[in-house]
């Protein structure tokens, strides 16, 4: 009778089993389950933020994670860029362009990178030597840049590409980022921390654009906080690099309104708190979307289709922006280059 | 709600098939009715309302239908309402499943017109039939035909309940190990934009696209007939293997099964079909595509989209007329022999084509899909290698997708469903589903808007 009983309901027996040890296996994961934490529908956060809400997911089973750039011992290739993908979009997209660009020559009215400074804009907190001003590609060869999906694309359709290294990841987060297993090393499987790779190889300037993720959690104490220990950390171990702060990249004006955490106040808010990181010798706050962002003050829908990443065709607004504001340091890039020796 | 959610699978399926079970007989289409309704509001609390009013009149419609006049003042009220809610509604949230309630509904009046069957007489049972939550939201397009014994009468048992079971695990396998995963891709190539990607990784998206569109609505079917199956419900087949036709008028016979039959038995056929000689029987295809079209969306690419495939359908007849005007060969339509395979790579190539036109909504942005497939103009900020990075990426996705789409998948189903191994198998697929979700967090069904 029980055995007839078993063989009947044998499906859902094994289901039960499997079930079992899978809750066995997975209890924190399950934990997300319990009723408080089901949202109703309307509220659920939007599918397309595949890219960024991975908080908690483990990153190896992330596809599109990506590492890029030539790991530790990979060579430069400098001065060689396809021109194509500096050339800023045809003359049609261009008008849009028009206030962004005018907003940073006002900044930084530096002719090109032979340019004496003269002119350029100090620094809220001024240091008589240190200036911003424009640099060309070069300057980027011993540039590392740190971060989430958005670098992932700078380092992918970028002209910077073959020039600077990424160390950039889908889903990276300030808290993440010096212990992830993320930096390719040539003729081995395995991936090497941020950390372990920065023993090795030393760098002139380290660019971060971290933060999208983290929106949703902490507060921009903790945040702030633990952005300024990954900066300290870097510092340890990249004591000549000139540490740039990117300031979070804003989102369209349609996403921030979704009503989600992810809106542009708070990253506003957040950038704030970024920008008093910078100490104008060492550190510096570079505000990325005056080059990207609308009178709305949200990300230009046209150059994105997600309303977070830009499209390839527009990186180069971001690459300019860094190549307009680039630290000099009596007023010359090559000198800069001399006193910060970077191998 | 959709199937594949955590609320639905750990606390709406398992609460709901157990008190089904424990009720009796005479109070199951009652406990469908109310579970169907939960279902609903919590996917669209305001639609709902729309959902019950539409059911109750359709009740009285039935009942009271006599003559012409009275069947198309029925149609006109829910043809109407469904105009009015998907094109004019300024922007506000289409009531979910409202395309494919409204689609049954017309289908049940026209039939008590017809006097194929007379109309419901308890509206409980009519309500199940309209609102059972495995098909109100996508579909299958059910027939009341088709439930109507089943609906008074149905066998509901264990073995039912774990048959039903496995293929729900299946379906929601597709969707959730192959549809959302693949949907990454293509979601990677619009993030990256389209003037920005190489002409093969164009085609390797509009093939990863052509896949994840398969696997997430006929996964959704298979749950849809897997959970009518445990309920006691035969739902009809949605697709068949399309990927395997070797014409566009083949694929539309295996693609969205329930919808083609809809259009075949209530426009082609009462125009004519292809009975009144080639010009009609052109124009009937034209109707046919341009109300398909029309059902979809109403953005111009929807009408590329079904106009192209018209062409193609219309182009084809003509081909084969002309086929069997040389060989003198009156056997049928099917091409036999090496023929068959150039028929096959035709289709191949053609419908990722057709998939790029039903997906990209912006006609500016199509133009530059499409002009990236072939090549045309010269890319902005390419990444030369961008395809390879993609068959990297997803390659074994891609591969284990295309062997999903032909009847091997189906054949080793049908040899293991009853066997230990292949219980095992399922089971665990179940469980690493849930994983899945809980990882990515549910994405909903790329149908759910049309």
């Amino acid at each position: 009778m029980t055995l007839r009983w078993l063989k009947r309901w044998s499906f859902m027996i094994i289901l039960a089993i499997t079930g079992i040890v899978y809750c066995g296996a997975n209890r924190d994961l399950l934990e997300v389950t319990h009723w408080e934490n089901l949202i109703p529908v309307g509220e659920r956060k939007p599918e397309e933020d595949w890219m960024l809400l991975r908080e908690g997911s483990s990153p190896e089973s992330m596809p599109e994670e990506l590492t890029l750039g030539k790991a530790v011992s990979g060579e430069r290739r400098t001065g060689e860029t396809d021109q194509a993908l500096t050339e800023l979009p045809e003359a049609e997209d261009q008008e849009p362009f028009g206030p962004p660009l005018l907003d940073s020559e006002q900044q930084t009215p530096v002719t090109s990178g032979e340019g004496d400074g003269e002119g350029a804009m100090p620094e809220p907190e001024p240091e008589p030597e240190i200036v911003m001003g424009r640099v060309e590609e070069d300057y980027f060869a011993d540039a590392l840049f740190l971060g989430d999906s958005r670098t992932v694309g700078l380092g992918q359709y970028g002209s910077l590409r073959d020039i600077a290294t990424f160390y950039a990841s889908t889903g990276m987060t300030i808290y993440k980022i010096i212990n992830a297993e993320i930096v390719e090393v040539p003729d081995q499987q395995e991936k090497i921390t941020v950390e372990e790779a920065l023993q090795h190889q030393s760098f002139g300037k380290i660019y971060i654009m971290m933060g999208i993720n983290e929106v949703g959690s902490g507060t921009t104490e903790s945040f702030t906080k633990a952005y300024g220990e990954v900066i300290a950390r870097l510092q340890e171990l990249q004591p000549d690099a000139i540490i740039y702060i990117e300031g979070i990249l804003k989102v369209t004006k349609a996403r921030s309104d979704k009503g989600d955490y992810i809106n542009n106040e708070a990253i506003g808010v957040r950038n704030e708190a970024l920008s008093q990181l910078a100490d104008g010798e060492k550190i510096f706050y570079l505000d990325v979307n005056q080059a990207v962002c609308d009178e709305d003050g949200g990300l230009v829908k046209d150059y994105t289709s997600d309303g977070v990443h830009l499209k390839a065709k527009y990186i180069t607004l971001w690459e300019e922006y860094l190549k307009d504001n680039a630290v000099l340091i009596d007023g010359g890039p090559e000198e800069a280059e001399e006193q910060l020796p970077s191998e | 709600m959709v199937f594949s959610s955590i609320e639905f699978l750990l606390y709406f399926l398992p609460i709901f098939i157990l008190v089904y079970m424990i009720v009796p007989q005479k109070f199951k289409n009652a406990v469908l009715v109310l579970g169907s309704m939960v279902f609903y509001a919590y996917g669209d609390l305001r639609g709902l309302g729309l959902l019950v009013v539409s059911t109750a009149v359709n009740y009285v419609f039935a009942r009271m239908i006599r003559g012409r006049i009275g069947l198309v003042a029925a149609l006109a009220v829910n043809i109407g309402m469904l105009i009015l809610f998907k094109y004019y509604q300024g922007g506000a949230v289409l009531p979910l499943g409202i395309s494919f309630y409204t689609f049954q509904i017309v289908s049940y009046l026209v039939d008590v017109y017809r006097g194929e069957y007379t109309a419901e007489r308890n509206f409980l049972d009519f309500a199940a039939y309209v609102m059972m939550f495995p098909k109100l939201v996508m579909g299958p397009i059910t027939g009341y035909g088709e439930l109507r014994r089943q609906l008074h009468r149905r066998r509901c048992d264990a073995e039912c309940m774990q048959d039903g079971l496995k293929l729900f695990i299946l379906g929601l396998c597709g969707k959730v190990l192959l549809a959302d995963r693949l949907a990454l891709l293509w979601h990677e190539v619009q993030v990256t934009g389209y003037e920005s990607i190489s002409t093969p990784l164009a085609w390797i998206a509009a093939v990863a696209y052509s896949l994840q569109l398969y696997f997430d609505f006929a996964g959704y079917s298979v749950m849809a007939m897997g959970l009518g199956r445990m309920l006691g419900f035969k739902l009809p087949e949605n697709f068949r293997q399309p990927y395997m036709a070797s014409s566009m008028r083949e694929f539309y016979r295996r693609w969205h099964m329930s919808l083609g039959n809809w259009f075949c038995k209530y426009v082609y056929i009462p125009l004519g079909g292809s009975r009144r000689g080639e010009f009609r029987t052109i124009f009937n295809l034209l109707v046919v595509w341009l109300l398909t079209s029309l059902w979809h969306g109403i953005t111009g690419n929807f009408l590329i989209w079904g106009m192209g495939i018209c062409l193609l359908i219309i182009l084809e007849r003509q081909v084969g007329r002309l086929w069997k005007f040389i060989t003198g060969d009156r056997r049928g339509n099917k091409v036999r022999g090496p023929a068959s395979l150039v028929c096959h790579a035709y289709l191949l190539a053609v419908v990722p084509v057709t998939w790029v036109c039903f997906a990209v909504t912006d006609l500016g942005q199509l133009e530059i899909y499409l002009s990236r497939m072939f090549g045309l103009g010269s890319p902005v900020a390419m990444y030369v290698g961008d395809w390879q990075k993609a068959l990297n990426d997803y390659g074994l996705l891609l591969g284990a997708g295309i062997v999903a789409s032909t009847p091997l998948a189906r054949w080793i189903y049908q040899k293991l469903e009853r066997k230990w191994p292949g219980m095992i198998l399922l089971a665990a697929g179940f469980w690493f589903c849930i994983h899945r979700i809980l990882l990515q967090g549910d994405n909903p069904f790329l149908y759910l808007n049309f």
